[in-house]
């Protein structure tokens, strides 16, 4: 958009052995974290990760307990919200409820004794940009969830900041409304440039907006790379279970020699060869590369359990000899009936396995 | 039309009788006393005195007794200007204090904050008339014993616990998220509480304002102790100095014409704020 490209700053956000406590609880514990100018980063984790609490020290809402935040090669670590270039957008939209749209998107540049006139052209530009020209004399409580949304959005982009700040800012609205929100924050994001920080827990929004992943467990970073990375690439047992639905299946497998891995009765050759010593290791595969099947060789032997129906795809709940339960995704082929033996077929190339501590056995 | 929406349509108008009967039944019940005082206010004093029956002017409408009231002492205007100096220096102290108060108790953290919330709460428990002779003292060392500024120190200070917990309800019933989207806008802290949080907190600042301003205008104990000055009483003092007639008697029709008097700006006041009673303006703030 013509309103940003003159002033597009892609400003770096750099974290330094980040550290929070809340009396004598550490929530987060020393994060070393780059975001690159321009990059949509997106922290997911399950609840009470820290990821809010993270976003919130970025933003100056959350004193920093220990280490250095750099927005833009500046130390803004004790400075003001106001200061530090940034605008946040709340997973409750938080508009002035007492002002139109209008004055709501405006309210940031008149403390800031911007000329009247620019203050116009901005807020007009922004409402350009979100498309809601016709609501800007409405106050909040007349309108949608999804305008509030715009709404709260348009309030960070007329301050032009360095980088944009987003607390789940989908999660109040509805399953359709909140598709289309994410497609216009790709949109957003693409059109404007700037770098932007994205708090969720739904990794569907995470994997589509995100050019760079952080997961986020117990205020400790567990991987930082692309979707791509995460999802098939995974350094450990909980960033593979976490991202991908359904998750990840981890069975306990026996690692016989550098190619072979011993599962549920099936002894299976490795795509490469394991820089590892042979024992006990936990075997993952994801559901789709699980392929349901009669009696092979170099499959796993197991009885479905029960199966689900989802139109484009089927997913089988099977339990293997061994007791434990797989979940195999069966795209084409016969209906299973409950109690009926299956073979599962493994493809080498998308066999993961991790140590017993959890950590990716390369 | 069918017989159906016929008895339904009777159905909904009887209701609607029902309803609205009852209603203005319930509305002349509280009405009357406050109609029979106006209307007594305006007989001449000797017809004021007689059994109330009808309760209008018989003999001809005067205003009599408001002379008699305006007679008395410094006359009706001073005393109302008493009155009204008291009340609105109660309500403009009351809730500044009770706002700054109410934010601070809500939003910040200092040592001992829930203590000191409580020990202001308590002090609700505190029968008033058992501190009358320790004020009393206090204003006098103070020289303000006899000045109406003494009396509005005092009201603010039996007023102030209730504000401030009333203030405080009203801040935390904001969502922090709209302070801090203020604070991301850059707005100080006195901004965000003037421009964000004053218009969110203002039917908690109009019920504070409308309690302090009802109960000093009204209040009687205090100032009938500390105002020895007859020249500085206020209206209640005035009107049990006016009631007591010759020998004894009682003078209905000043009595009335007093009553009239001081409940118009309560009646005023009520009617021009009572909507931000009803009304709800966080409507909408979040989700």
């Amino acid at each position: 958009m013509s309103m940003q490209s003159e002033t597009l700053v892609k400003a770096d956000i750099e974290l330094r052995h980040v550290q929070k406590s809340f009396g004598s609880v550490d929530v987060i514990h020393g994060l070393d974290l780059t975001i690159n100018g321009g990059e949509f980063v997106v922290f997911v984790g399950p609840s009470g990760c820290g990821k809010s609490t993270l976003l919130r020290m970025i933003a100056g809402l959350e004193e920093v307990t220990d280490g250095d935040i750099l927005i833009g090669g500046r130390d803004v670590t004790d400075s003001d919200p106001a200061r530090r270039g940034i605008a946040m957008v709340f997973q409750s939209y938080a508009l002035y409820p007492h002002m139109s749209v209008k004055d709501n998107l405006a309210f940031g540049l008149k403390i800031a004794h911007t000329p009247p006139a620019e203050v116009e052209a901005r807020v007009g530009a922004a409402a350009e940009i979100l498309k809601i020209n016709h609501l800007l004399e409405r106050r909040p409580g007349q309108l949608s969830g999804g305008q509030r949304q715009r709404v709260a959005i348009g309030r960070a982009i007329v301050r032009k900041p360095l980088a944009f700040l987003f607390d789940e800012p989908l999660s109040n609205l509805d399953a359709e409304l909140r598709v289309s929100m994410r497609i216009e924050l790709a949109r957003l994001h693409r059109e404007l440039g700037n770098t932007m920080v994205y708090v969720t827990h739904d990794q569907i929004e995470a994997m589509t907006l995100a050019d760079k992943i952080v997961v986020l467990r117990d205020g400790r970073i567990e991987q930082v790379g692309t979707p791509r990375q995460v999802y098939e690439d995974p350094d450990n047992m909980f960033v593979a279970g976490f991202i991908g639905s359904p998750r990840m299946n981890f069975l306990a497998a026996r690692l016989r020699d550098r190619r072979t891995v011993e599962v549920a009765g099936a002894s299976l050759a490795l795509a490469a060869e394991l820089g590892a010593a042979p024992g006990d290791i936990q075997f993952g595969i994801r559901p789709e590369h699980l392929h349901p099947g009669a009696e092979r060789p170099g499959a796993i032997a197991a009885r479905v359990d029960f199966s689900e129906y989802l139109g484009n795809t089927r997913y089988l709940y099977c339990v293997t000899g061994s007791g434990e339960t797989v979940v195999a995704e069966q795209r084409d082929g016969d209906d299973f009936e409950p109690g009926q033996p299956v073979w599962l077929g493994c493809e080498p190339s998308q066999m993961r396995l991790f140590a017993k501590t959890g950590e990716r056995l390369r | 039309m069918s017989a159906r929406q016929a008895a339904r349509r009777r159905k909904a108008l009887l209701n609607g009788i029902a309803r609205h009967g009852f209603g203005m039944g319930v509305a002349l019940l509280f009405l009357a006393p406050l109609a029979w005082s106006i209307l007594v206010s305006f007989k001449r004093p000797i017809e004021a005195r007689k059994p109330p029956i009808p309760p209008w002017p018989v003999d001809g409408a005067t205003l009599d007794n408001y002379a008699v009231l305006n007679d008395f002492g410094a006359g009706i205007w001073a005393h109302a200007g008493n009155s009204l100096t008291v009340a609105l220096g109660t309500v403009i102290i009351s809730v500044i204090v009770s706002l700054l108060a109410g934010y601070g108790f809500s939003r910040f953290k200092f040592p001992f904050k829930n203590t000191l919330f409580v020990l202001i709460i308590m002090s609700i428990m505190v029968p008033f008339q058992s501190i009358l002779t320790p004020l009393f003292l206090i204003l006098s060392a103070l020289k303000l014993q006899n000045s109406l500024f003494g009396l509005i120190l005092v009201y603010v200070t039996l007023q102030l616990p209730f504000s401030v917990f009333m203030m405080r309800n009203a801040f935390d019933a904001v969502p922090r998220e709209i302070e801090e989207a203020a604070r991301v806008d850059g707005a100080s802290v006195w901004l965000v509480l003037v421009k964000v949080m004053l218009p969110l907190v203002f039917p908690g600042v109009v019920t504070v304002a409308i309690f302090a301003f009802l109960n000093s205008w009204n209040e009687f104990l205090a100032a009938l102790i500390f105002m020895t000055d007859q020249d500085k009483y206020t209206l209640p003092i005035l009107m049990t100095a006016v009631a007591s007639g010759q020998f004894g008697t009682i003078n209905w029709g000043a009595i009335q014409s007093g009553v009239t008097v001081m409940m118009l700006p309560c009646l005023a006041l009520f009617l021009l704020l009572q909507r931000y009673y009803v009304r709800g303006l966080t409507a909408g703030a979040v989700k």
